[in-house]
């Protein structure tokens, strides 16, 4: 990392890009980035990764940590793991041609997450139906697969951790699959594998930096889909203008897609359009999930069993790192369902049986989930809180952001906490100017 | 260790910006390290009280106080006032209006719920006097726990 950069797990900030106006300073939704010397932006270490400052940035100074196309290494054995977001990105094209296209790209495989969705929809049906009975999970569920929520929740509401979802994510349920039944020969063999996760927004899989520092065996590489897409659109339309393409062998069901509606899940609403749940809603966008999240926590929507969120405005589609607009990709998503209809691969007797196997619960208890951020944010004692209501009571609480923070109330926060001067406030510097 | 109070405006039937001031309660008290379960109890008693206000009352606040030992929630709210307290206390009872039920509010959960969530609940109200609904949240030794 060269120097005049600053970073978390998710997103990378350019210091000679930035030009201090701080509009990223008040989309944060965890409050993690202050401006210091109108330039350099340093950040406190509370990033979920949702990616909403690499939209304001008008400089273009912050990117998303992933790699850039430029990592794909033809002599490894390249494995695609691809988001349904990406069938998407490529309106009236079939979402086999564009996993084909990634094959003509040099990926060895492509595995479609789709499948992992559906596995995890039947798992979910079947939690839902039988907490119906025992009520042993709190009303409303919240669906655990974007992750940027199930770590707002767990930064900002760890109240909630009990109503997530305990069902193993999609994401888990791929990589779970792929890393032991497809990678083990390779391996056996000699061969170095990659697999490369073609995201649309900045979050990684599980990101190593915030459970530990060990390097992952195989290696793994998160791409976002705008990275690889210049590529990849020469290529599927190669295959479309090529008309009938001779049908491809695969080893496993899931490294193709037949079905139409995978493109859906990207879309708000996707994950519960075809949920065989009575009850259940579609929340999208970072404000109306916070406001949503705090109503929960009131006690609200107590009569709802299962509600779907994204942090990104009209789901995944909306994505910070995707290719083409997400009303467009919308368009293409309808377009293909109308086509095509709903419709599942899978049958719900097998999945059946491995829920009986305990095949999709959690490991990890979602208390532990807060311990990711625990440690960055201290809580603060009777005699602090009262010290900060004195700084506010001294500043005017305009939330100028002049000072490098967000709003006064996290200034005076920082101040009793030791990260800013009180000096650093524009106001207070020009009232005592006034009275001297 | 000395006391920290802080309150906040509610504004009658303003039912855009309902639940924001339990909302800043809510904030405050996460950044200090209660338990979960207490903010939770303790926002779910501020969201029904607020709503008390905004849908009966004129204009009122809502503050919370926090000792060592002890968490205290206070309503008060220049509205119509409460005739029968004993009646008001009982599961199902409502005054509120039809608009009030089309909103998805009047199920008569309200006070009974804050009484189920706060440790100890004191109301005075006299009718067109107005009401203040204290309730008082007992914090585990030291005042923190985890």
């Amino acid at each position: 990392m060269n120097k005049s950069q600053t970073s978390t797990c998710f997103v990378r900030f350019d210091h000679d890009l930035c030009a201090g106006h701080g509009l990223c300073l008040r989309v944060c939704p965890t409050k993690a980035i202050r401006v210091k010397n109108k330039k350099a932006v340093r950040i406190v270490d509370q990033c979920i990764g949702c990616g909403e400052c690499i939209r304001s940035c008008r400089e273009g100074a912050i990117r998303a940590a992933t790699e850039g196309p430029d990592v794909l290494e033809k002599d490894h054995i390249a494995i695609a793991l691809v988001s349904p977001v990406l069938y998407a990105q490529f309106p009236g094209v079939m979402p086999k041609d564009v996993l084909l296209g990634l094959r003509h790209m040099g990926f060895q495989h492509t595995i479609d997450m789709s499948y992992f969705l559906e596995i995890f929809q039947f798992a979910t049906e079947e939690f839902i139906n039988r907490n119906r009975k025992s009520q042993r999970a709190p009303w409303p569920l919240i669906s655990p697969v974007c992750p940027v929520v199930v770590r707002l929740i767990a930064f900002q509401f760890p109240n909630l951790l009990p109503n997530v979802l305990p069902v193993l994510r999609p994401v888990a349920l791929m990589a779970r699959e792929v890393k032991s039944r497809l990678i083990p020969e390779y391996i056996e063999n000699g061969k170095e594998v990659v697999l490369y996760y073609l995201n649309p927004c900045p979050t990684k899989k599980d990101p190593a930096c915030l459970t530990s520092r060990k390097r992952p065996v195989p290696t793994e590489i998160a791409l976002g889909i705008n990275d690889i897409y210049p590529e990849l659109v020469k290529h599927v339309d190669q295959i479309k203008a090529a008309g009938d393409i001779p049908f491809y062998q695969t080893r496993f069901e899931y490294e193709t897609c037949a079905t139409a509606n995978a493109s859906m899940w990207g879309m708000s609403g996707g994950e519960i359009a075809d949920m065989d749940i009575d009850r259940s809603l579609a929340v999208s966008g970072m404000e109306e999930t916070i406001s949503y999240l705090e109503k929960i926590e009131m006690g609200l929507f107590q009569d709802i069993e299962y509600i779907e969120f994204r942090t990104c405005r009209e789901g995944c589609l909306g994505g910070v790192l995707t290719a083409i607009d997400k009303y467009l990709a919308k368009g293409a998503v309808q377009k293909m369902i109308k086509r095509f209809g709903l419709g599942r691969r899978l049958h719900r007797e097998n999945i059946l049986r491995m829920y009986e196997k305990g095949e999709f619960q959690t490991e990890k208890k979602p208390s532990k989930l807060t311990r990711l951020f625990g440690a960055h944010k201290e809580a603060l004692s009777l005699d602090s809180m009262q010290k900060i209501e004195k700084v506010m009571d001294l500043i005017q609480g305009t939330d100028c952001t002049a000072c490098g923070a967000p709003d006064c109330r996290t200034f005076a926060e920082d101040v009793v906490r030791g990260g800013a001067a009180l000096k650093e406030c524009l106001f207070l510097r020009a009232q005592t100017k006034k009275k001297v | 260790m000395s006391k920290f109070k802080k309150s906040f405006h509610i504004k009658g039937r303003d039912f855009i910006r309902a639940g924001e001031a339990s909302i800043n309660v809510q904030n405050l008290l996460k950044s200090m390290d209660f338990d979960s379960r207490l903010t939770r109890r303790v926002a779910i008693c501020g969201y029904e009280s607020e709503m008390n206000v905004v849908m009966h009352g004129g204009d009122g606040s809502l503050s919370v106080e926090v000792d060592t030992d002890r968490l205290i929630l206070e309503i008060t709210d220049d509205g119509p006032g409460i005739d029968d307290i004993d009646l008001a206390m009982q599961v199902g009872y409502s005054t509120a209006n039809d608009d009030h039920r089309e909103m998805g509010f009047g199920a008569g959960m309200g006070l009974p719920n804050m009484k189920k969530n706060s440790d100890r609940i004191h109301i005075e109200s006299k009718k067109d006097q107005g009401t203040v609904v204290r309730m008082i949240f007992f914090l585990p030794e030291g005042g923190k726990t985890d």
